[in-house]
């Protein structure tokens, strides 16, 4: 018999242990170590931020579903790492630290076989001055929390614009490093598609802010694509979105404080500059959770297992942009000192950004680190989920199930409006997500056949549809292992 | 360049006939894409 621990039930978490649960014998344990009550399925809190859909909508508890399929569930987080046990124990285990109301506080050391560490990233706000979702007029998106309060908010603002005010809004990234543009990129297109639906567009004046270098980098360097039977860059598509709706831009913007209602940022030239505004919805940075780890007796040896997020089968060894390559990053999750320990989906640590490197004359550095979205994160969780299941049944077996996203395709499907008939959305497909450019080398690095743009209507209906399917999928129903990550 | 949307454009964007074939259409080409298999990228 084998115990799996996984930690987190975010997208990666869950489906590893959705699949191990399916795929191993009931002699085998899984336990998912979450802080997290509710799953959420992240990509539809834009619609929450915009209040367009209940935050009960994207949500759900997972003790309930745990319970009735077997998977065992602790509502903790966890606090150190034991690869090697300690004098007491002579097996791997977590230390973890219950969040649940009855037994707040109460430490426990959970064995494992095999550890999955699926812990996502911390929201680091602290990283930048001034920025907390609800202080100084900014919100965030990142939660169904956060969207909740940041829909409560421009609601009132809508108000105040019914009564004749005019207001600046700002949305981005609110760190020189942060990622997760293309939520932000979404929210931007909703909230601009809410003010023309309340008719009070002609109030707000809107802007766009981000690190990128120019438009559409999406921390992925930009994109070379198929639209509409042309090839484009990713940058003129979204200028286009951006000039038809109105939406000023700011970019190579390192936002490193924020104060009532005023940004503070560095741009790419060097220039210190503010940006004023009523309400804000800025991205944060990412960081690791700053896990600690330990050996049998008890001496620090965090960095054989992070560097800040999970160090996996990557290339770490500092090198320029010009030698970065596609086998830098990850195939199969796996710790390189400890065979048993995986992080897939975002705990992993990313050997390098995707984007070129930028640095101002004052030595900040601007630029998007790596996204890693739903999609990317749901398949490193499956086949995390099938290697250890082949390393249960056979230990000396060879890793066989890869996925780089090197050799990985991904569909980004932003909603740029909600709406059965008036919604829109822009299906921006690439493969693979990190360029390859010695496979590539004309078309900037991807596979221009499957690299492709679509703006319309039909994108929205896309958003929804996997909405209803993923929520499907994580609640385990019928036949659920068919709906692809 | 193109700086902002053509009329005809925006029809196609928003006729929902022509978006529902293009949301099959799009939906088979992400399938195909997406589920069409991943790997790695390192000779062994």
């Amino acid at each position: 018999m084998s115990k799996v621990v996984v930690l987190g039930a975010g997208i990666s978490g869950h489906v590893a242990a959705s699949h191990l649960r399916r795929k191993l014998g009931k002699n085998h344990e899984v336990l998912v170590v979450s802080p997290n009550s509710n799953y959420q399925w992240v990509p539809s809190n834009i619609w929450v931020g915009i209040g367009r859909m209940k935050s009960s909508s994207v949500l759900f508890p997972l003790k309930p579903l745990y319970q009735r399929k077997n998977i065992g569930y602790l509502q903790s987080k966890v606090i150190q790492f034991h690869p090697e046990g300690d004098l007491e124990i002579n097996k791997p285990f977590v230390l973890v630290e219950s969040v649940e109301e009855s037994s707040k506080g109460k430490l426990e050391k959970i064995t494992y076989d095999y550890l999955i560490n699926a812990t996502g990233p911390k929201l680091n706000f602290e990283a930048t001055e001034g920025l907390y979702p609800g202080k100084n007029k900014t919100f965030s998106v990142c939660t169904y929390n956060h969207a909740d309060h940041a829909w409560e908010n421009l609601l009132k603002l809508i108000g105040e614009m019914k009564n004749g005010k005019n207001v600046s809004i700002l949305i981005g990234t609110g760190h020189s490093k942060a990622t997760c543009q293309g939520a932000a990129f979404e929210y931007i297109l909703n909230v601009e598609q809410e003010l023309r639906r309340h008719k009070v567009r002609d109030k707000a004046t809107i802007t766009w802010i981000s690190n990128e270098n120019e438009l559409g980098d999406f921390g992925m360097d930009g994109m070379l694509l198929s639209y509409g039977g042309k090839q484009i860059r990713s940058s003129e598509m979204v200028e286009m979105v951006f000039s038809e709706r109105s939406i000023k831009w700011i970019v190579g913007a390192g936002v490193y404080k924020i104060e009532d209602g005023v940004a503070y940022y560095e741009n790419l030239a060097g220039e210190y500059k503010t940006e004023f505004f009523d309400f804000a919805m800025l991205i944060p940075s990412f960081s690791g959770h700053g896990f600690k780890a330990y050996n049998k007796l008890n001496i620090e040896i965090t960095e054989q297992l992070f560097n800040g997020f999970m160090l996996v089968d990557a290339d770490y060894t500092s090198k320029p942009y010009e030698q970065w390559k596609v086998t830098d990053w990850p195939e199969t999750y796996q710790n390189p000192n400890f065979s048993n320990i995986f992080a897939p989906g975002i705990a992993f640590a990313p050997p390098h950004s995707i984007s070129k490197p930028r640095i101002s004359p004052n030595g900040r550095e601007i630029f998007p680190t790596p996204p890693r979205t739903g999609m990317p994160s749901g398949i490193s969780a499956k086949l995390v989920a099938d290697n250890i299941i082949d390393l249960i049944n056979d230990p000396k077996t060879t890793l066989k199930h890869k996925g780089s996203l090197g050799n990985m395709g991904a569909a980004c499907i932003a909603s740029a409006g909600y709406g059965l008939m008036e919604g829109s959305g822009i299906s921006i497909t690439t493969f693979p997500i990190v360029p390859d450019f010695e496979k590539y080398p004309t078309t900037h690095g991807r596979s221009i056949k499957k690299t492709f743009g679509e703006i319309g209507l039909a994108g929205h209906w896309l958003k929804l549809a996997l909405h209803h399917a993923f929520l499907y999928k994580a609640k385990m129903r019928p036949f659920w292992w068919l709906i692809p990550e | 360049m193109q700086t902002k949307f053509s009329r005809t454009q925006k029809f196609f964007m928003m006729n929902p006939f022509i978006q529902f074939v293009r949301f099959i259409i799009l939906s088979i080409k992400i399938l195909i894409i997406v589920a069409g298999g991943h790997g790695g990228t390192r000779r062994v």
